[in-house]
């Protein structure tokens, strides 16, 4: 079948079932041997990255900004947990919606933990918010940040003048505007679900500071989180010409103990003619009702909610 | 005294009524390869997004001058009928009120603003009501084969002189032009023209052609403005988000 009515349908039945996002089982693709010439295990893949990007000279934009553009898939991630699945959970050989065993993403701390609190840990980790709340993208919300660039195709703009770097999702149709302006951020009663993003260059890494994020997404599958204390930096340095090192270092002074730090790749998408489909969720979306009946709950934060 | 009305005076008025043409305009932006940039935060100013036609003001909805071309709209007799209907039944059956993406270009005349980011390749329009975007490709390549119902269409423009126009299909028929229950088809078929007339002000015309709907085209024309404030930036506006808040909300005051 041709290509891009394949790709049209599958965004038709996108559009008229939203339920797909509630049984739709994303068992990881096996890796490549190697990712950018780099090896297929976050920790050596982080290292290997960090060396490569010293000597590798990226493509540059019009205006000398190296140039991120094109359409990017996230390798060394899964949707199930930021740490990693284990094999153990109940939802391993779910006959609706299968998890798969799978190493996490997280570099730092070594433990590949992420450092709760104590009352925090028992929220995330697929406790308090998996138990009793709708994952907000399952309602239709935008993934958050940094989930949105692990869970589907993407798209990096830089548009004339570089003073913006835009950031498109095919996931729910979400974008991110990233100023490269200098501008300040806005007052802190503005929160938004994807955050604030200002991004400046530091050689040739892209570095974004997101802030003013209202804590009501998050990571992964397993209700791992961050409140509105949050603040976020990310790193996106190309290592060759189709490969792009991730880096988001996660801070939350109320959930956490210490910042941690997650990392993948992000693979060029090559296909000819690619282009990103609309995704309309709310539009097809039939299974909330049936989900909230189960007792299940929007999320909108109660968990850590006047910490 | 009909035929009088020659070649060079129709020439002399279209002269004086159009907007000024490539070279006479103000001095206007322009990118690197010479194309007038369009890029910025903008905002419609019209009453359209409550009623595309002229209108009075009813409790909640402000009066307004239409932006319709003469201000009629060729509806087929079902289909002016199907209006009404829907202007009766609107505070239910207007899609606006279930928060879906309202189409286009319902979209461009929202009282939200919207930024347009522009490469060779395309020019983007990300909106702040539903995270809407759409990715104008002016890059010569062709809508995709259909059939394929999008809520905002696939648009495949081209530079005329300092106008971009756009070519826009592939709709769902589950849109509406305004909150006064006009409406189109899946057929629904857009042209619209961009041009920028000063470095502030963004004619934007679209041509509405839908053969299930209407028995011939029609035109509508607003200008959009540039969004002046320091430090602007575009926020969220997400009804299907603030709709599971309220809906929250609501069952927590319950007693």
């Amino acid at each position: 079948m041709n290509a891009r009515f394949r790709r049209a349908a599958i965004g038709l039945a996108v559009t008229l079932t939203a339920s797909l996002d509630v049984g739709y089982a994303q068992i990881p693709d096996p890796l490549p041997p190697s990712i950018g010439g780099c090896p297929s295990e976050v920790v050596a893949f982080h290292a290997c990255a960090l060396q490569k990007a010293k000597t590798f000279r990226p493509p540059r934009t019009p205006g000398g900004r190296p140039n991120l553009q094109g359409y990017w898939r996230s390798l060394l991630t899964q949707p199930f947990s930021v740490e990693g699945v284990t094999g153990d959970e109940p939802l391993v050989g779910d006959l609706v919606m299968p998890w798969a065993k799978a190493p996490g993403m997280i570099v730092d701390p070594a433990d590949g933990k992420i450092p709760y609190q104590p009352w925090a840990a028992s929220v995330g980790r697929r406790g308090v918010n998996f138990e009793q709340y709708i994952d907000p993208r399952t309602a239709c919300g935008p993934g958050g940040v940094p989930r949105l660039a692990l869970q589907d195709v993407n798209q990096i703009i830089q548009p004339t003048g570089d003073d913006h770097v835009v950031w498109l999702f095919e996931d729910h149709r979400v974008n991110r505007i990233i100023a490269m302006d200098g501008r300040p951020a806005p007052g802190p009663d503005i929160t938004l679900r994807i955050g604030h993003s200002r991004g400046r260059w530091d050689g040739n890494t892209l570095v974004v500071d997101v802030t003013n994020l209202n804590g009501l997404t998050w990571f992964d599958d397993s209700g791992n989180f961050y409140t509105d204390a949050a603040h976020l930096v990310e790193r996106l340095t190309l290592i060759d010409p189709d490969t792009i090192h991730y880096e988001v270092t996660v801070e939350d002074p109320k959930a956490y103990t210490r910042p941690w730090k997650l990392v993948w790749a992000l693979v060029r998408e090559k296909t000819k003619g690619f282009e990103l489909l609309e995704e309309a969720c709310w539009e097809g979306e039939r299974d909330l009702p049936l989900i909230r009946e189960q007792g299940y709950r929007y999320y909108f934060g109660e968990p850590w909610r006047g910490r | 005294m009909r035929y009088a009305f020659t070649g060079s005076m129709l020439l002399a008025v279209l002269l004086c009524a159009a907007p000024p043409a490539a070279g006479q305009s103000a001095a206007v932006p322009r990118t690197p390869d010479g194309k007038p940039n369009f890029q910025g935060i903008w905002q419609a100013l019209t009453t359209a997004a409550y009623d595309i036609q002229d209108h009075h003001a009813r409790l909640g909805v402000p009066a307004g001058q239409g932006i319709v071309d003469g201000n009629g709209i060729p509806y087929q007799p079902w289909a002016l009928a199907k209006k009404r209907e829907n202007f009766e039944a609107r505070t239910t059956a207007d899609p606006e009120t279930k928060g879906y993406t309202p189409g286009v270009p319902r979209i461009m005349y929202m009282a939200f603003p919207f930024q347009i980011f522009q490469t060779p390749e395309h020019i983007t329009l990300v909106f702040e009501y539903a995270q809407g975007n759409r990715i104008l490709y002016t890059n010569g390549t062709p809508h995709p084969r259909g059939p394929i119902t999008w809520w905002l269409g696939d648009s495949r423009g081209r530079w005329e002189g300092d106008t971009l126009v756009v070519d826009v299909i592939h709709f769902t028929d589950q849109t509406w032009f305004d909150r006064a229950g006009n409406f189109h088809s899946d057929a629904l078929h857009l042209v619209e023209r961009y041009t920028l007339v000063s470095p502030d002000h963004l004619q934007y015309e679209v041509t509405v052609e839908d053969p299930k709907v209407f028995t011939r085209p029609w035109k509508m024309s607003m200008p959009l403005y540039r969004r002046k404030e320091a430090n602007v930036r575009l926020l969220e506006y997400v009804p299907s988000f603030l709709m599971q808040q309220e809906a929250v909300e609501r069952e927590r005051q319950k007693p």
